[in-house]
């Protein structure tokens, strides 16, 4: 699982990063992109523990969050962190964030940024 | 372009279906007929608003279905309109379109989900399918997770408290009671939701910030309407009532992308193209029904919409204007939160829902002061896919 990345998108006409991906550059409409790991830290936006959960999960909650990295984009993800708070410093792993038909998922795993 | 009315109103229901989903919409598409007092007329088109019958129901092609069992073949034209939960706006929409430019005389729309045929795992499964992908849908995304981190950053910008929410919940409840066609006629006070010692265990979290009183149900539910040329009128026997304007408008599929997450742009773009549309404005709106398939959405829709002021929405809750006999009702029907939330019926409820309004046919949950104008916003996936529409009594 740890070689797993998460990738974001880097124009190869401006430069610009995106995630998701879209078919268009966003701000040139250019249609060739780089793959760019989602890595380092960045600042948690919002995040929620949700109780409801759709199929295929073992657990009672899980925790999600929507961080605004370094890098400059944004990213939603699991959160492991005890207690979150928006505003605090997270960063970016890869972890397996879904079990579907006996196939782990890879994802990104937002953890405490002090956190070796 | 022709001006187009809605001639015929029609609704089961909601809750728990007693009947298939073929059904539910027959019975539907049966009373708007009967209550526009369709006679021998010929009915054009059917458009039929649905987003969950492939996978829930094991069915597909539901138009072709319904025009089969109303016996409208060969030679009515027929489609199913899957738009999310916007389905139903969508579908009235189609179904304008298809009047005002004389394509068609008579058409109906009729919006049909059964839900409960799947257990709840699997219909919160089915809806998290609006999410992005690869993005949202794979860490677990749902839709009340996506409404659960908007609500906590709206809250620490707009000064939103957690009595606000249960305010939206608390008013919805109280109108569904009056309703005797919504899906939940229980009412609920600040002490049992909120304050009082068994708060937590009768409202626990779904996605905090938002607890299971700040979610709509899961609903089975078929509404109908009959559209028809303005210039017809007179040939049906209730009050008509003009669709004045309908906009609709897109975001970004995943909620993180949007510049300010916590904007509804759809939302508000919808309304403006709407309100131009039917050159009228918000201060002239007299009952509203928004889609509060969580309590938030209610008050930011609101804000939106152009009713309130950004971060004023909840103020004017608290005030009670959006209350039935407030300066602006809203969601007299109990809203999604009570009437209830078959997806892809909803957008069509709601219009049957001002329709009774504006013809003053409301009962117990009429608004008073005899409104001339309604106002629905009907909001697919997280706010990615939006309807407006602006409806007005008479022609």
């Amino acid at each position: 699982m740890a070689r797993e990345t998460i990738v974001a998108a880097k124009c190869v006409n401006c430069g610009k990063l995106s995630y998701p991906t879209h078919f268009y550059c966003p701000s040139c409409r250019g249609t060739k992109f780089e793959p760019v790991p989602i890595e380092g830290e960045g600042k948690l936006l919002t995040w929620t523990r949700v109780y409801a959960l759709a199929l295929d999960y073992a657990d009672l909650s899980i925790t999600l969050g929507i961080v605004e990295l370094d890098m400059g984009i944004r990213a939603t993800g699991r959160l492991r962190i005890a207690e979150p708070k928006t505003g605090a410093r997270v960063r970016a792993t890869v972890g397996t964030v879904r079990e579907t038909g006996g196939r782990d998922i890879p994802g990104l795993v937002f953890v405490p940024a002090e956190t070796a | 372009m022709r001006d187009v009315a809605i001639v015929g109103v029609g609704s089961t229901q909601f809750g728990r279906a007693q009947w298939s989903l073929l059904k539910m919409m027959c019975e539907a598409s049966h009373d708007a007929l009967v209550d526009a007092g369709i006679g021998e007329r010929k009915i054009d088109a059917v458009y039929v608003a649905n987003m969950g019958a492939p996978r829930n129901n094991r069915m597909a092609g539901l138009s072709s279905a319904l025009v089969d069992r109303l016996n409208l073949y060969p030679h009515t034209v027929s489609e199913t309109i899957e738009n999310g939960p916007a389905s139903g706006a969508s579908a009235i929409k189609h179904g304008v379109h298809s009047v005002a430019s004389g394509y068609c005389d008579l058409v109906l729309v009729c919006g049909g989900e059964r839900m409960q045929e799947v257990n709840n795992f699997e219909a919160t499964e089915f809806v998290s399918f609006l999410s992005h992908r690869y993005a949202e849908y794979v860490y677990g995304v749902t839709l009340p997770s996506l409404a659960g981190m908007f609500t906590r950053l709206y809250m620490e910008r707009y000064g939103l408290e957690p009595k606000h929410l249960a305010m939206v919940a608390i008013k919805n409840h109280a109108n569904g009671a009056l309703n005797k066609k919504a899906h939940l006629r229980i009412p609920v006070t600040m002490e049992g939701i909120l304050t009082g010692p068994d708060a937590w265990n009768n409202n626990p979290w779904i996605a905090d910030p938002l607890r299971f009183f700040d979610c709509c149900p899961v609903s089975d539910g078929a509404s109908a309407v009959l559209l028809a040329p303005a210039e017809m009128v007179k040939q049906f026997r209730k009050t008509p009532v003009l669709v004045a304007g309908i906009g609709q408008a897109t975001d970004s599929q995943a909620v993180q992308e949007r510049p300010d997450p916590t904007e509804l742009t759809a939302v508000r773009m919808a309304a403006e193209r709407a309100f131009a549309m039917a050159k009228l404005a918000p201060k002239d709106i007299h009952v509203a029904e928004l889609h509060d398939a969580f309590t938030i959405l209610e008050i930011v829709e609101s804000e939106e919409a152009g009713f309130f002021k950004k971060g004023q929405g909840h103020k004017a809750l608290e005030r009670g204007e959006t209350k039935i006999g407030g300066r602006l009702p809203i969601n007299p029907s109990g809203g999604l939160k009570a009437r209830g939330h078959p997806v892809g019926n909803t957008g069509v409820s709601q219009i049957v829902e001002l329709t009774l309004q504006l013809r003053g046919e409301a009962g117990d949950y009429q608004v008073p002061n005899q409104p001339r104008h309604g106002f629905a916003v009907n909001f697919g996936g997280f706010g990615n896919n939006v309807v407006a529409t602006v409806l007005k009594r008479g022609v």
